[in-house]
């Protein structure tokens, strides 16, 4: 955490992250009612209603509580981020540091690979893939994980490239230690807070993507997400209606978690824009 | 203490479980993604919950279209319910379509009757309707055939949907719009009539999804299909009220259950300055069922076993069996194509693998009342008006953008960037408040042909007993769904023949439902069959074990 | 020089194949039967033998992908299953589109950004900072539809001032790329989409041009410069913004590629009708030649922008360059 001493931007996004977290765990006690739940009225459905006490955020179409829709959505939020961004940053920094210390065929390989990956455009690959199998928050995580590994190895592997000619590298090396070792003893924990940070931008990635995919018809609608709530409102006309109860807090909410994953990745502007910080 | 009562309680299961058959598998009902189509979703959001009241786990299941239409279509021994619907086609005007095609077990391994509903008094009902020439017998016949799928429930019906249209009432003079019984104002007469008031004198309308491509052997889509029915004359049309009325021919009259003679309009010409001919008929008539190079079509033709020119403007067609609804289901949709441009590229596709659907003519060549003049992918489709046609349009041209966003189409409405609202999958409520806003705009909302459903897949126990089929249909809130997901632009449906046909509809057939609305009458008709309800789950009767898998 | 941009070709030429392959495979591994949304599911199985014929789907795979690669370098993407148009033709009338709003909007995205980004770079640590960069960064973590829906509400529902979609009026006709270029029509459909996307891009080039402009002022001739007497302003402008253009042109080059596959969600918000809205259509309504058509050309130019940055960049700078320069 001493990072984020003098650096307000990074305070903000761990303090966003912790309201969500917050959110995620508490989800249970804290929402006023069951997400999914149609609520009645009389015998009508308790559609569109607005602002209240008894509904923070009104209700949606399906006279769902937007409330609890947008609490419970930190959940399905944080488990997409989450997955998406540990996956991208153990591929990520495994391959990083294979490529980095191996060198030889091995970094050729996994630079090749690289390449293959970065040529891949990435919604319209999640768009085709989830269009091929079942559509879902799974292909959001498969596909921020195929697509965006290659960014932290990158960056990865051009740390491990200044890292291993250090002496205490050498030295380790001279003692006896196997390869391995050195890699994942040695110079794995150097390079993690690096891995760490390319991990809160692909939260971002996986929040916004689960979005666009969720828009363009590719989402999981018995998924619980911010995503999937942005496409009922607006799929029901949320905008026509002048509903902005419904319309903006999912927007928000993903705004600021993609918003606090770039601030606390901002230690550094190059992680922002990987290509350029490796040569 | 408690020791021994455990012990008890693990004697106690065996020996209850024996008094019925296996807990039913959790059910999945496949629907269409939300942001396909929003109003189906939420009506199987609020069947699904009443159906959990009798004790079942129903979970649901989006499927994207393609998937959708696989899984439903071709893997007919997989799911157990689906959402479907059956959309309003003018050629539906007569129910002999549906009435037979749906229900009729020959239907049931790979045709219509996707459900697999089998039952042999059925089919002779369906049979007898479709041969009956006379009027009041035929209306009996459908009129029992209504009756006997309300008591068997193979789908449980949920609405007839309304169209609901808008149009900008100081481009266009409101009177002038031709409403079309099952269709609404958005009709080929409307566009065939409508006056301009002012300078525009475009129709500007907006559709959802991109047609395909545009000739008279392909079926281009809903939308698709307005622009084809106004390039190419059809011998008859489906008149405003619903019944064929002769179009491109002068005369069609059936001196016998199997012969129909046609006259031709004299003085038509091909938008490439040809006369249209007897011969053109004949072709038109034929070509379809050359080989196997006009799928979409053939089926049209297939009762047809001749057709002769008989003079220079007059044709016989002989049957190969009677068919009470030929005049609608056939010369009001086959498109007259000319044989010179057409014969050739029949010809040629011989030795292809191609068929003529799949053709794309640089500048097409028909006969009716607009020629076609762009066709942009995504874009918009241009129709411009034929001055030489016998029935000439009052509009300069017809233009249908491609909006896929319903939000935008308003938008463009309430700007004037469209002037006819035609394909609006929103809220009616919104539209409606829209109009009270602006004066310009008028709301036409006019029931339509179609039927939206739920399939229950009568191959997959359950859905075999009959009872439980009732059961389920009884607990659907017919008009809370119509109320509430369709936004009171939808009525109850409890067949497949709309209230818009008033000759056919069975009345109140809605309030004949078995048990309708009746949790504990419901629940009765399940205890009767032998289903059983333990601690809240519902089991099969005794003996019956659960050999089906769940979809997923 | 030369020996590095025949190599990157060279790599260049070997990572498409290996894109086109992959997309190959994607294509015809999936399940489902490809003709099934333009066929009347009432056709029986001998039609459905005959399409799939028509399409050359039931010859062996292997036989499918020499053919599919032997058309592909000939430019030819097969015929579309709904349109029955090639796939080539639909999709060179897309492009430009696409082109013009990538364009347009990076540009945008790029002049303010350098210019705003110089700026806060030159007033690092005021309030002013502290208020832009987070709205920067907002603008780049909103979801582009949600954006895209509020800047189309406020602009076109409510005040009107601009269309609500589409590229050209009802009935307009759109010509050539150059015909295009020329209309005020073309421009008038063009704000709103080429505003939110550059909204969504901004950010980048101004993080970018704050951070290397911060690095640059740092450096030793900056402060001979100031050493020299010239004005703090003149000083950035000549010597340090110069010197910091270096990775945002780069960025540039890459941000074109990656956008041109990005922009499907605001051409679909806004019916625009480029090349992202031709494949979102096209998986929609299961239209697999299209669909695969319009992935591989934006494969392409992703491929082929990276190369480019690649090269610009070790033709920029002198670091990376094989000792051809200095």
């Amino acid at each position: 955490m001493r990072f984020l001493r003098g650096e307000p931007f990074a305070v903000a996004g761990v303090a966003i992250y912790a309201v969500i977290v917050a959110a995620a765990v508490l989800a249970d006690r804290v929402a006023p009612y069951n997400p999914t739940e149609i609520l009645r009225a009389n015998r009508r459905i308790a559609r569109y209603l607005p602002i209240s006490g008894d509904f923070w955020l009104g209700t949606t179409s399906s006279g769902m509580d937007i409330a609890s829709q947008l609490i419970f959505g930190a959940r399905t939020a944080l488990q997409v981020g989450l997955t998406a961004a540990f996956a991208v940053v153990a591929i990520g920094t495994v391959l990083g540091l294979l490529a980095g210390y191996l060198g030889g065929w091995v970094d050729k390989a996994i630079t090749r690979l690289a390449d293959v990956v970065l040529g891949l455009p990435f919604l319209p690959t999640m768009l085709v893939l989830a269009s091929l199998t079942r559509p879902g928050t799974g292909i959001v995580v498969f596909t921020v994980t195929a697509l965006l590994w290659p960014n932290t190895a990158r960056v990865i592997r051009s740390q491990v490239l200044s890292l291993r000619e250090r002496a205490w590298v050498e030295a380790a090396r001279v003692a006896g230690c196997s390869n391995a070792r050195i890699m994942f003893v040695h110079i794995l924990p150097q390079v993690l807070p690096l891995a760490a940070l390319y991990g809160s931008v692909a939260i971002g990635w996986a929040i916004l993507a689960e979005a666009a995919a969720s828009f363009l018809g590719f989402g999981d609608p018995a998924s619980m997400s911010w995503g999937v709530m942005l496409q009922d409102a607006y799929a029901n006309q949320a905008l026509s209606r002048g509903a902005w109860n419904w319309f903006v807090p999912p927007g928000v909410a993903i705004l600021a978690m993609v918003l606090a994953g770039f601030m606390i990745s901002r230690g550094s502007e190059k992680l922002l824009f990987p290509k350029l910080g490796d040569n | 203490m408690w020791r021994p009562l455990f012990v008890l309680a693990g004697l106690m299961v065996p020996m209850v479980a024996q008094a019925q058959g296996d807990p039913i598998r959790p059910l999945t009902i496949i629907t269409q993604p939300q942001a396909a189509d929003p109003r189906e979703y939420q009506a199987a959001q609020i069947v699904a919950e009443a159906w959990r009241k009798l004790g079942l786990t129903v979970n649901l299941r989006p499927l994207p279209g393609q998937q959708f239409t696989q899984v439903v279509w071709y893997e007919r021994k997989r799911w157990d319910v689906t959402t479907w619907q059956m959309v309003g086609r003018p050629e539906r005007g007569d129910p002999d379509e549906l009435t037979y095609n749906l229900f009729v077990s020959a239907n049931a391994d790979n045709g219509y009757d996707f459900v697999g509903y089998i039952n042999p008094a059925y089919d002779a009902l369906a049979q007898a309707q479709r041969q009956e020439l006379d009027l009041a017998k035929r209306k009996a016949l459908v009129l029992e055939a209504q009756e006997m799928i309300n008591q068997d429930q193979p789908y449980g019906f949920m609405v007839h949907p309304k169209n609901v249209v808008a149009f900008n009432k100081s481009v266009w003079d409101p009177k002038s719009f031709v409403a079309q019984a099952g269709i609404g104002i958005r009709s080929t007469w409307s566009w065939l009539n409508v006056a301009p008031l002012g300078a525009q004198k475009d129709v500007i309308l907006n559709s959802v999804a991109p047609p395909t491509n545009l000739n008279p052997f392909n079926i281009p889509g809903a939308q698709g299909s307005w622009a084809t029915e106004m390039v190419w004359d059809r011998l008859m049309r489906v008149g405003p009220d619903g019944l064929p009325t002769p179009w491109a021919a002068e005369k069609v009259e059936r001196p016998d259950p199997l012969t129909v003679t046609v006259t031709l309009r004299k003085g038509m010409t091909w938008s490439d300055g040809k006369p249209v001919t007897i011969e053109d008929a004949v072709f038109s008539l034929e070509a379809p069922g050359y080989g196997d190079k006009s799928p979409m079509y053939k089926p049209f033709v297939r009762n047809i076993s001749s057709v002769t020119a008989t003079g220079p403007d007059t044709l016989t067609i002989k049957l190969k069996n009677p068919d009470a609804a030929f005049l609608i289901s056939s010369l009001a949709k086959l498109n007259l194509a000319p044989k010179h441009i057409w014969a050739p590229i029949f010809e040629d596709l011989k030795t292809k693998p191609q068929t003529a659907e799949s053709i794309q003519e640089d500048k097409p060549v028909g006969s009716g009342p607009f020629r076609l003049v762009k066709a942009a992918l995504n874009q918009e489709i241009v129709l411009e008006a034929n001055p030489t046609h016998w029935s000439k349009p009052k509009v300069s041209r017809w233009i249908m953008r491609i909006m896929p966003n319903v939000e935008a189409a308003l938008g463009a409405l309430k700007s004037g960037e469209i002037n006819f609202l035609a394909d609006y999958t929103g809220d009616p409520q919104i539209l409606r408040d829209l109009a009270k806003a602006n004066p310009n705009i008028v709301v036409s909302e006019a029931l339509d042909i179609g039927f939206r459903f739920l399939a229950y897949n009568e191959r997959r126990p359950p859905f075999d007993s009959k009872p439980f089929r009732q059961a389920l249909s009884a607990m659907i809130d017919r008009q809370l769904l119509a109320e509430d997901a369709w936004g009171g632009a939808a009525e109850p449906s409890n067949s497949w023949v709309s209230p818009a046909l008033e000759a056919w509809a069975s009345k109140d057939i809605v309030k004949r439902v078995p048990a309708s609305l009746d949790l504990v009458a419901a629940q009765k008709l399940l205890k009767d069959a032998g289903f059983v309800l333990v601690g809240g789950k519902l089991h099969y009767p005794t003996g019956v074990k659960e050999t089906t898998a769940p979809f997923n | 020089m030369l020996r590095v941009i025949a190599e990157r070709v060279g790599h260049l030429v070997l990572v498409l194949w290996v894109v086109a392959t992959l997309t190959f495979l994607m294509f015809r591994l999936m399940p489902g039967d490809p003709t099934l949304n333009f066929l009347s599911p009432s056709f029986n199985d001998e039609t459905r033998a005959a399409l799939m014929r028509s399409f050359g789907l039931d010859r062996p795979l292997w036989e499918q992908y020499v053919i599919y690669m032997w058309q592909l370098a000939r430019g030819d993407f097969g015929v579309s299953f709904l349109q029955n148009q090639p796939v080539s033709v639909l999709l060179w009338d897309a492009l430009p589109n696409t082109a013009v709003l990538t364009v347009v909007s990076l540009v945008l995205a790029y002049a303010i950004g350098i210019v705003v980004g110089a700026f806060l770079a030159f007033r690092r640590g005021s309030a002013v900072e502290g208020v832009a960069i987070p709205v920067a960064l907002a603008t780049r973590a909103a979801p582009e539809f949600w954006l895209g829906m509020l800047v189309l509400a406020v602009f076109a529902f409510h005040l009107g001032w601009f269309p609500t979609g589409g590229a050209v009026s009802p009935g307009g006709t759109m010509g050539g790329v150059w015909e295009r270029l020329g209309s005020a029509d073309f421009w008038w459909h063009l704000c709103l989409p080429a505003v939110t996307l550059t909204l969504f891009l901004q950010g980048l080039p101004l993080l970018l041009m704050r951070a290397t402009m911060l690095e640059v002022l740092n450096d030793e001739f900056i402060t001979m410069a100031r050493m020299k007497g010239l004005s703090r302003w003149s000083i950035v402008m000549r010597h340090a913004a110069r010197n910091a253009l270096l990775p945002v042109v780069t960025a540039f080059a890459l941000g074109l590629g990656a956008s041109i596959g990005g922009n499907v969600v605001i051409e679909t918000v806004f019916a625009w009708p480029g090349i992202g809205r031709v494949l979102v259509g096209a998986v929609q309504a299961s239209d697999y030649p299209l669909a695969q058509g319009a992935f591989i050309m934006i494969a392409f130019v992703l491929v082929v922008m990276n190369t480019v940055a690649d090269l610009a960049y070790a033709w920029l700078d002198p670091r990376v360059s094989v000792g051809a320069r200095r």
